[in-house]
Parts: structure tokens; C-alpha cells; sequence
């Protein structure tokens, strides 16, 4: 889901090196390697902002927190990165990542951070560096970074053929979705409390993000609707009390993964929300190893009958969810993509314009041989 | 809540103030300039620091990529990303038209096409912030690329109008008050996280829609931070750079507090940022340059005996300007010639590393005028004491 993005993501973060250890990114790195030496290429440049950092995150553990930061993977010696913070707010920069060699990416110098860098990497002849990243890059970024390359390096797109991160979750990946999916249902549960006790939409999603917050989530995504799930708002600073159904969003970012949930309550539940918890009852019981994303798309289809899909969904059912709050493949139509065992997918399922009112509802999945684990639903 | 009344300028209202101001601007400068239309972009990622073209002149704060076309009869359209968000934007933007789509680059091509644009004849803004991907399917869907004015909004926007000074004040009396919520909350035993929450819901709950909040605490700090995990402790020093933004007005106020009594060095010491900032104030009369505030402001702590001190990464800037709106003057460094005029709005912060004190924290939002600076805010920073 597409929500608003704050200026600064004010949470916790740190390297957790408990939980993801150096040998974990090592492992990571495997894939990368690989494709460095597949193409002969002497590294990799992985690029990623404050909004999209998958690739970033997944290879460092570094998450912009403004900005943007650039990792210089190579074949071989250290790896490099470079963030756009001042060298005042370097040594909290470096207790973020695995990688020793941090350096800053503002000042009147920025442009030249990397020449000593691509200095090393040099051959008597033009070679290619293969990029993670570089659609999101902004165009003056990517010029400066061209012009340090000079006339030795030629920049080659990998996002095609490195998935990075990919769609199946590492054991340990695993275990960080479970936290994190443990708190979205603790801060859906206090979101639906709120909004019992008070009936004011926004009080009860900030009511959650203060919870989700002060149990250390990074950063803490609402939306809500204040006319009975029709359309979905970003915080308005309203508090108004509206009369009929809650419907709602909410994603929380806990040690560099998300997890989300829509939230839909009613009164009595209503025939539209059984048929949409049906309908996600069969998303949920389709998906296993191999199962095409297009295929979950028309089983939601069908079940969801004669309701349409509500457009806050964009014409899709889901997502993989991890590093970033909507990873590939999306469950749209005409997806082919297979879902992979330990995927770890969101699941969507609304209904616009149906009588008494609009809902939408959702879960997390892992995608098990014997079909999906369910880590996270709704509330009730 | 004293402010609420004032704020509560009807829609229809703020949306004629805006549109006057803004809009009207925009388009008298393409006329004035022989240019078809203007282009100005946002990536959605409202950085603090810059002017968001797209508020500017629409007064809606993107959620994704968006943009604002506008021809030199003054005709306007806002596109924004994604689709769903239709309705939302059209009920915030004063452009004639609001289009939502999942694909800006082709909405963009249609409006230039229905305002009849040559896209050579035209400028833009902001498109050098968004993805190269998207820029490139821009520029497939134009043809070509308009010629980038990257610094047309912020200069558009420099003077804050009436409403946005209002704005900005009432920001800062929400950043007062979270502070005041801080010096209320806070306590030994409580993690960095945990005070950050409440910091940040309790000012989104007077209206804040945003907040870059830097807050963090050590017994001896080197710079303010994000919030992490660290338990606070009797003795530590707080910093917090406290940055609600409410009606798209940035307001920031930097403060420092300890913990217990602090050390009398640590009180002689902040008295020398005071110093400081008073110095600031009373230099930054409209008329004078940027740099000439930066060099009262130095002054003062190089008198202290702390010139060395005055560069990274002892401290990064003396202030710097607020978006989303414009981020004129600029950073506050001593290379900064701009001139100040009356009724721009920045960030003043002698925030200084000193080696017997660690990093201290002193800042206010303040508007320029003929006689100085004017501090938004009601309280000057003091050094604060929680008492254990």
C-alpha cells in the first residue's frame, strides 16, 4: 500500500547482530557473487532511498533514514558504502551495517566519494559494473556518480537477473517476519479497541502507532476511512467521531521488516464482510508452491462474486512482503509468477460499494509444501 | 489550544489566498519569460529540507510521484499517484484540474496536450528529484524533456504569506508543546524509542502531520540522533530537534536537558550557545546576508575559545531553511551570500560540540523583519532539568 511518507522514519534502528549476524549477509552475498562472476564484472553498485531499500537493506542491513545510501560491493576486497548524512552523524550511520568502510555522501566532496574507489577497481580496458537499484536513483545522482566512473566502468542494470531480495525468505528472514507480524496484531487489536472505546477513527489508528512505537517498531504506516471504507485517507489530524463501520490500514516496521493488516469492524458483521473473509479463506487456501499469482487473483475473483474488488487495492490481491511493504510478484491478473515455498505474502481481499458498506481485510502467509501458514490475519 | 480558532480558515478561503499567490506567480514568471508551461514535480518523499513543488502549487502533499502542469494563462492541472488517492487530492488542491492515475507519465502527456504546451518551450521543477525510471518514461511520453528551473518553487515560495506564517507558528507552538511533554514524560529507565513515541503521537495529536524528530541522549553527546535503544540514565544530557510540520509549515526548535543536576560546566558552557543565538537574532535584519548571521553567531563561540570547533563534525550548519514550502535562505554557513528578506522563515541553531560539555542543542524557528530576527517560538531554549 501506497501511504504517506514521513520526512524522517523516527524508530529504532540498529544492526542486530543477535538476530542477523555477519555470517547471515555473507550468505546473502552468495547470489551477488555469483552474478559477479557470471559477467566478469568487478562489482556491484546497490542503490537505495528512504522509501525503497530493499536491495540496500537485504546485501547491508542499512536503511536510509533520509536520503538515500550507495553500497559498492566488489569480487573482491572490502565493500564501501555511502550515505547522504553529514560526517557529524557518521558513527551512528556505521552501528546500521555489517560493512566497516562508511563514508559521507554530502558536502561540497560528495560527487568524489567514490573515485578512490573506482580507482581500485580499474582495468587497461572499459568494463561493465553491475547496478541494483538505479531506476529509483534521481538523474543528477546517477550523473555524478557516471561522471566518477569516467570513461572505465559502463554501467549494466542487474535488477533483472538478481532478483535481490528474493521472493523466498531466509530462515532468519523468517523469524524477523513472525516479530514483526506479532506486532501488527497487537497494534490492529489496540486499533480496534480504541475505536470500540472512542469511535474516532484516527484516535484509535494513532492509539496503535503510539503501541506499535513504544514496543520499538522502526516506523509505523494508517491509513483510515471516515466514510465507512469507501476512501482511504492519510493522517488528516481530524479526530472526528463517525457513526458506522471502522476501515482501516496499518503497517508496522520492526528491525527492517513489515508486516501489515487492514482492519475492518462492524457493529454486526455484515454479509459483505463474511463473503470477504470467505473470499480470502480461498486466496489463503490456493496458495502453495508453484501456485501462479494470476491463478490467486481469478480464485479471488470468483469467490469475491458479484462484488467487485475495492479499488484501494490496485487491481490486485496481494503482494510478497518483507524488506519492503509491496515486494514482487503482485497478485494481479495476468501474473504468471510463481509463488516460492517460504514466500512470504500479503493477502487482500475487499469489496467496494456493497450493502450496508465497503471492507477489506487481509493476512500474511507463508507458503509451506502443505500450503499456507497463516502468521497474521484481520482482527475480528 | 489557543491558536485552534485562527487556524480554522474555511477551505474555500485558504484555497483563494493560495491560488492567488502561488498559481498566479508561476504563471506570470512563464509569461514574463516567453514560456509555454511549467512542470513541476514531487517524488512524495517530503524531505524537510527542500521545497515540495507539488505543494507549492497545489497545496496537496503527494503521496507518491506527482506533478503540477500549469500554462502561462495560468491553467492548472495536478496529477497524483496513486489512483485511489482521487478523491482526497481534488478536496485539497486549488488547481482547476486534479487527475489520479498509476501512471504519471502518461496523465502528464495528456495535460500538456490539452493545454496545447511545446514541451521545448517549457520549464521544470523537481523532475531532477524523482527515479531515473520514471524521468525516463517522462521524457518517452513528452518527447523531450523541459528545460529544468529546479530553483522556481523555492524562489516563488521564499516569503511566507500571511496563512503560512500563521502555519509555521502554530507548528512551533505544537513543537513547545511536545517539548513541554518531553520534560513531563521522560525518566531514567526508559528507552530513547519509548520517549520518541510518545513525543511523536502526542504531536501528531495536536495536529502535526508530520515531525522530523531527531532525539537522543548520552552522558556525553558527539551529535543528536534518531532515537535508538539506549536506556536513559541519571546524568544523561537529552537533545532533541523537535520538527512538527502542520499545513505543510515545518517549525523546529532544538533543546537540550539533563537528567539530574547537570555538571556547572555543562550550564557555563550552554550559556555561550545562548550567547550565541541571541547574537544570531539580533544580526539577522532583512537586508543582511546569510553569511554575515553565520559570522555573529561564530563570533561569539569563537570568543569562547571554540573557533576550531566551529566546522564538522563538531556541528554541520547555524540553521537552514524549512520545506516543504521553501527551504530559503538556505543552510546557514559562512558561504551563504544570500540576502535575507522580511518574512522568510528558517531554522536558527548554534548546536555546538564543546569537548567539556559534548554536543549542546539551541535552536528556534524564527521570520526575518527589519529589526532581526523574530524567535516563533514563546520560550527561548534554557538548559532543562528533569529532577530525579
Amino acid at each position: 500500500m501506497r501511504t504517506m511518507q514521513p520526512s524522517v522514519t523516527i524508530g529504532s534502528y540498529t544492526w542486530a547482530q543477535d538476530r542477523l549476524p555477519s555470517d547471515e549477509f555473507e550468505l546473502r552475498l552468495g547470489d551477488v557473487h555469483a552474478a559477479i562472476e557470471r559477467n566478469s564484472w568487478p562489482a556491484v553498485l546497490v542503490y537505495g532511498d528512504v522509501r525503497d531499500h530493499g536491495a540496500l537493506a537485504y546485501l547491508s542491513n542499512f536503511i536510509p533514514r533520509v536520503r538515500w545510501g550507495m553500497a559498492l560491493l566488489p569480487r573482491s576486497g572490502d565493500p564501501r558504502l555511502l550515505c547522504a548524512m553529514s560526517t557529524r552523524d557518521l558513527p551512528a550511520m556505521r552501528g546500521l551495517t555489517w560493512i566497516a568502510d562508511v563514508r559521507s555522501g554530502m558536502g561540497p566532496e560528495w560527487t568524489k566519494a567514490f573515485d578512490p574507489w573506482f580507482e581500485q577497481l580499474k582495468l587497461d580496458r572499459p568494463v561493465e559494473l553491475g547496478t541494483l537499484g538505479f531506476d529509483l536513483m534521481a538523474p543528477v545522482l546517477q550523473q555524478a556518480v557516471r561522471h566518477s566512473l569516467g570513461e572505465h566502468f559502463t554501467l549494466r542494470r542487474a535488477d533483472d537477473i538478481l532478483a535481490i531480495p528474493p521472493q523466498r525468505k531466509r530462515p532468519r528472514e523468517l523469524t524477523m517476519m513472525r516479530a514483526s507480524c506479532q506486532l501488527v496484531e497487537t497494534a490492529a487489536d489496540r486499533f480496534v479497541e480504541s475505536w470500540r472505546n472512542n469511535g474516532e477513527p484516527e484516535t484509535a489508528a494513532l492509539d496503535a502507532e503510539r503501541l506499535a512505537r513504544s514496543l520499538a517498531a522502526q516506523d509505523v504506516r494508517t491509513l483510515i476511512s471516515l466514510d465507512g471504507g469507501r476512501r482511504l485517507i492519510p493522517y488528516a489530524g481530524r479526530f472526528e467521531k463517525i457513526a458506522g463501520s471502522l476501515v482501516g490500514y496499518l503497517a508496522v516496521k520492526l528491525a527492517g521488516y513489515w508486516a501489515d493488516l487492514f482492519v475492518t469492524v462492524e457493529q454486526r458483521p455484515s454479509a459483505a464482510l463474511r463473503h470477504a473473509a470467505g473470499a480470502l479463506d480461498a486466496v489463503i487456501a490456493a496458495v502453495k508452491p508453484g501456485a501462479r499469482a494470476g491463478d490467486l487473483f481469478a480464485t479471488a475473483a470468483e469467490a469475491l462474486g458479484p462484488y467487485s474488488l475495492h479499488p484501494v487495492l490496485n487491481g490486485r490481491v496481494g503482494h510478497s512482503i518483507g524488506l519492503s511493504l509491496d515486494e514482487p510478484p503482485h497478485l494481479c491478473a495476468a501474473s504468471q509468477t510463481e509463488l516460492v515455498e517460504n514466500g512470504v505474502y500479503a493477502l487482500q481481499v475487499g469489496i467496494a460499494e456493497a450493502e450496508p458498506g465497503n471492507v477489506i481485510v487481509s493476512a500474511i502467509v507463508r507458503n509451506t509444501p502443505s500450503g499456507a501458514e497463516v502468521l497474521v490475519r484481520s482482527p475480528a | 489550544m489557543g491558536m485552534g480558532t485562527d487556524m480554522d480558515m474555511g477551505m474555500d478561503q485558504r484555497v483563494v489566498a493560495k491560488k492567488n499567490v502561488r498559481l498566479s506567480a508561476a504563471a506570470k514568471y512563464l509569461a514574463n519569460n516567453s514560456r509555454d508551461g511549467l512542470i513541476a514535480a514531487s517524488n512524495g518523499l517530503n524531505n524537510f529540507l527542500e521545497s515540495n513543488a507539488v505543494y507549492v502549487l497545489s497545496g496537496v502533499r503527494p503521496m507518491g510521484e506527482s506533478a503540477v502542469v500549469v500554462d502561462r494563462d495560468g491553467r492548472s492541472t495536478l496529477i497524483v499517484t496513486p489512483a485511489w488517492d482521487a478523491e482526497r487530492a481534488a478536496s485539497l488542491s486549488w488547481t482547476d484540474h486534479t487527475v489520479a492515475t498509476d501512471d504519471l507519465a502518461a496523465e502528464l502527456a495528456s495535460a500538456v496536450a490539452d493545454y496545447h504546451i511545446a514541451v521545448p518551450r517549457s520549464l521544470s521543477v523537481g523532475l531532477s528529484l524523482l527515479g531515473s525510471g520514471v524521468v525516463a518514461r517522462i521524457e518517452a511520453a513528452l518527447g523531450v524533456l523541459p528545460q529544468a528551473a529546479d530553483e522556481l518553487a523555492r524562489d516563488l515560495a521564499r516569503i511566507r504569506t500571511a496563512e503560512e506564517l500563521k502555519a509555521a507558528e502554530h507548528a512551533t507552538w505544537i513543537a513547545e508543546r511536545g517539548y513541554e511533554h518531553l520534560l513531563e514524560c521522560a525518566r531514567p529507565g526508559m528507552r530513547e524509542y519509548e520517549l520518541a513515541a510518545e513525543l511523536y503521537c502526542f504531536s501528531k495529536k495536536l495536529g502535526a502531520e508530520d515531525n522530523f524528530l531527531l532525539m537522543s541522549a548520552s552522558q556525553h553527546n558527539l551529535a543528536v540522533r534518531a532515537a535508538g535503544e539506549r536506556i536513559l540514565d541519571v546524568g544523561d544530557i537529552i537533545l532533541s530537534e523537535i520538527t512538527p510540520c502542520y499545513r505543510g509549515q515545518f517549525a523546529q526548535i532544538c533543546r537540550t536537558t539533563a537528567i539530574g543536576e547537570p555538571r556547572p560546566v555543562v550550564r557555563d558552557k550552554y550559556a555561550i550557545l545562548q550567547d550565541a543565538m541571541r547574537a544570531g537574532l539580533e544580526a539577522g535584519r532583512a537586508g543582511t546576508t546569510v553569511a554575515e548571521v553565520t559570522r555573529a553567531i561564530n563570533g561569539v563561540i569563537t570568543e569562547a575559545g571554540y573557533g576550531d570547533y566551529c566546522r564538522p563534525p563538531y556541528m554541520r550548519v547555524r540553521g537552514h531553511g524549512l520545506g516543504i514550502t521553501s527551504d530559503r535562505p538556505g543552510d546557514i554557513v559562512d558561504s551563504n551570500e544570500r540576502v535575507l528578506e522580511n518574512g522568510m522563515v528558517f531554522v536558527m541553531h548554534p548546536n555546538q560540540y564543546i569537548p567539556e560539555s559534548g554536543y549542546l542543542m539551541c535552536g528556534e524557528p524564527v521570520v526575518v523583519t527589519d529589526q532581526g530576527c523574530r524567535a516563533l517560538s514563546a520560550q527561548l531554549a534554557q538548559l532543562d532539568v528533569i529532577p530525579v
